[in-house]
């Protein structure tokens, strides 16, 4: 499949510190990508850069064959951003909301039926304020793709989000891939990466320290020896509470 | 190019409507834009609207049992010239609130006030002003007033010939009340709370939730942000405007005697102008903390110095040179020029220029200041 994403030795320092220090990789069309790493790896800069919001120091990072670094105002018609903790002025309607992203792209959209996309139909007249944290993030999520994007960030979005809401926007996100979108995000849960993931990139200090699926990483480290101390259990405490209280998205989640 | 031109203009046009609807949802907003000025305007209105006419306040002790005396006090409480203080009785409480200025001077009626003496035919007496040294010119006055008062009583009782008379004659010219002054001053005050105060609150905020730095991912430009909010402004603010007119004119009976239309496009320009200086502090501050300082330093001087809460003709003249310079001194000499002097766009050429020349200025550094983070 066709590299919608190419980066090459992406560079970027903030005073002594080198951020991002010479990262490469590319992202095919359709594919979930995740960056994983500690806090301060990276990750977010790397994004940033890919997003327009950062100059890039070194490097470069084409988009559908367009530079990020020359022709960031084109760029911006092809992506759409998910930010860490969505926000909105308050006093605003859903629809408005959304009206109002895409009239950012000189655009006019059926917007009920980007609310359905996210099961937000019912609260379309409510104000953004008294939605709850995940349902501002489908909210977020629905007007980053306002313009038909063909790539799609989402830094860290399942932070803070109860379990439930957690699976709701994995399958949100599964079904933007499925339209053939170019999905990359950066989390800190590894479940997450495992489950949502095609490929996923580990940073640290700035460097790539591995980028592969998550089944051949996993092979990986199983074939260099590593046992883990503890017997595998065949369930975790996660599975243990989405049996107790199901996987039904609870009210104002 | 047109079609590019005209998702331009729709990108603008929504998100005008949307923030004006916001705008009139959010009651604070609304308490701040309307609301508050109009306190001002009833407050400095109600502190100008007996400048047509002079009064004294005073206390009056009658020691005299006279008819005439009594028929003097009635007299004077029914006038409108005197407030008379009812409260006082003696002197020494009259001179207690004279020395807090709550009164500006005492009249004592003696007690062989107003009562016929010896075989005189009619009744006679020296009334008393009492004041205090801060009082003078208001004892002065109240002397001649009560002198010609008493003139008027002496020739109906004693024909005098009166051979060099007074005659005062009113033009029917208007001319300036102080709340004229005032009322253009308050519109000026109200500019600044909408143009300069909205902004610079609204947009530290909206960078601190990221709300700016999400916009910034699309294709928004930043003309296209500032233009919807100078329209959204510019809308709000004549509707806010026009209140404080409708109220000026029925509660302080405000004259406008200049075209309405000029007036409007006048106050349009105002309103954009003074929202250039909001949005270049708004725009360039990272927080509120950064912004507060700096805005305080611009705003506080065009406050005290534009004629906003006193006219500027009061000031030292070295002191009106310069306040002639700041931005809101031309919008609210404009607004004055036009409305209540009924001026034309022609005439007040000096104004217009000042504030484009502003205009240029303060929108080549909003441009430049602007960060979306």
């Amino acid at each position: 499949m066709a590299d919608m994403i190419v980066v090459k030795n992406l560079k970027k320092r903030y005073g002594d510190k080198q951020a991002v220090d010479g990262v490469s990789f590319s992202v095919k069309k359709g594919e979930i990508f995740g960056i994983l790493g500690p806090n301060g790896a990276g990750k977010t800069t790397t994004l940033e850069m890919m997003e327009t919001l950062r100059p890039i120091d070194g490097g470069s990072v084409k988009i559908d064959g367009i530079d990020v670094g020359k022709n960031p105002d084109a760029i911006k018609y092809i992506i759409g951003v998910q930010p860490q903790t969505p926000a909105f002025q308050d006093k605003t309607k859903l629809t408005e909301v959304i009206e109002m992203f895409a009239a950012a792209y000189g655009e006019k959209v059926d917007v009920m039926a980007f609310l359905r996309d996210v099961d937000l139909e019912e609260k379309a007249n409510a104000y953004v304020e008294n939605l709850s944290g995940g349902q501002k993030q489908r909210l977020s999520i629905t007007t980053a793709l306002v313009h038909g994007p063909k790539v799609f960030f989402l830094d860290e979005p399942t932070t803070g989000l109860d379990p439930q809401a957690r699976r709701h926007l994995w399958e949100l996100i599964q079904k933007v891939r499925d339209k053939g979108i170019s999905v990359i995000m950066t989390t800190h849960y590894m479940d997450e990466a495992e489950i949502l993931c095609d490929r996923i990139a580990v940073m640290d200090n700035g460097k790539i320290v591995a980028i592969d699926t998550p089944r051949n990483l996993i092979k990986a480290l199983l074939k260099r020896g590593f046992k883990k101390s503890q017997e595998v259990q065949q369930a975790n405490l996660e599975d243990v509470f989405i049996d107790l209280t199901g996987k039904d998205l609870r009210e104002g989640a | 190019m047109k079609n590019s031109f005209k998702k331009s203009l729709y990108t603008v046009m929504t998100f005008v409507r949307i923030s004006t609807k916001r705008f009139f949802r959010d009651k604070l907003a609304l308490f701040f834009t309307i609301g508050f000025p109009l306190i001002f305007l009833f407050v400095f209105g109600g502190l100008n609207s007996g400048s047509g006419e002079v009064s004294f306040n005073v206390a009056i002790i009658n020691q005299s049992d006279s008819q005439f005396a009594t028929d003097f006090v009635k007299q004077a409480k029914e006038g409108k010239i005197l407030k008379v203080n009812d409260e006082v009785t003696n002197l020494d409480e009259a001179k207690q609130k004279m020395s807090r200025s709550e009164i500006d001077a005492t009249i004592v009626l003696p007690d062989d006030f107003g009562k016929v003496k010896g075989d005189a035919a009619y009744p006679s007496g020296e009334a008393n002003i009492i004041y205090t040294q801060n009082n003078q010119s208001s004892a002065a006055a109240l002397s001649s007033i009560l002198d010609a008062q008493f003139k008027g009583i002496n020739s109906s009782l004693v024909t005098n010939v009166t051979p060099f008379t007074v005659k005062s004659e009113q033009l029917n010219e208007r001319s300036l009340s102080a709340f004229d002054y005032t009322f253009a001053g308050l519109l000026g005050f109200a500019i600044i709370g909408m143009g300069i105060f909205g902004p610079m609150n609204v947009f530290p905020e909206l960078k601190k939730m990221g709300i700016l730095r999400r916009l910034s991912t699309t294709p928004l430009k930043v003309w296209q942000y500032f233009l919807a909010t100078m329209i959204g402004q510019a809308a709000i603010g004549l509707i806010a405007l026009a209140i404080m007119f409708i109220v000026a004119i029925l509660v302080f009976h405000l004259e406008v005697v200049g075209n309405w239309f000029e007036l409007a496009i006048f106050l349009v320009l105002g309103i954009t102008m003074i929202l250039g200086i909001g949005l270049a502090l708004g725009g360039w501050a990272k927080n509120e903390r950064q912004v507060a300082p700096l805005g305080n330093i611009i705003v506080f001087p065009m406050m005290f110095l534009s004629g906003t809460f006193f006219p500027r003709y009061l000031m030292p003249e070295w002191l009106q040179n310069i306040s002639a310079f700041l931005p809101l001194t031309p919008v609210i000499d404009g607004i004055r020029l036009i409305a209540t002097e009924g001026r034309h766009f022609i005439d007040i050429l000096p104004q217009i220029g000042l504030i484009g020349a502003w205009m240029i200025i303060i929108y080549f550094l909003a441009f430049k200041l602007f960060r979306w983070e």
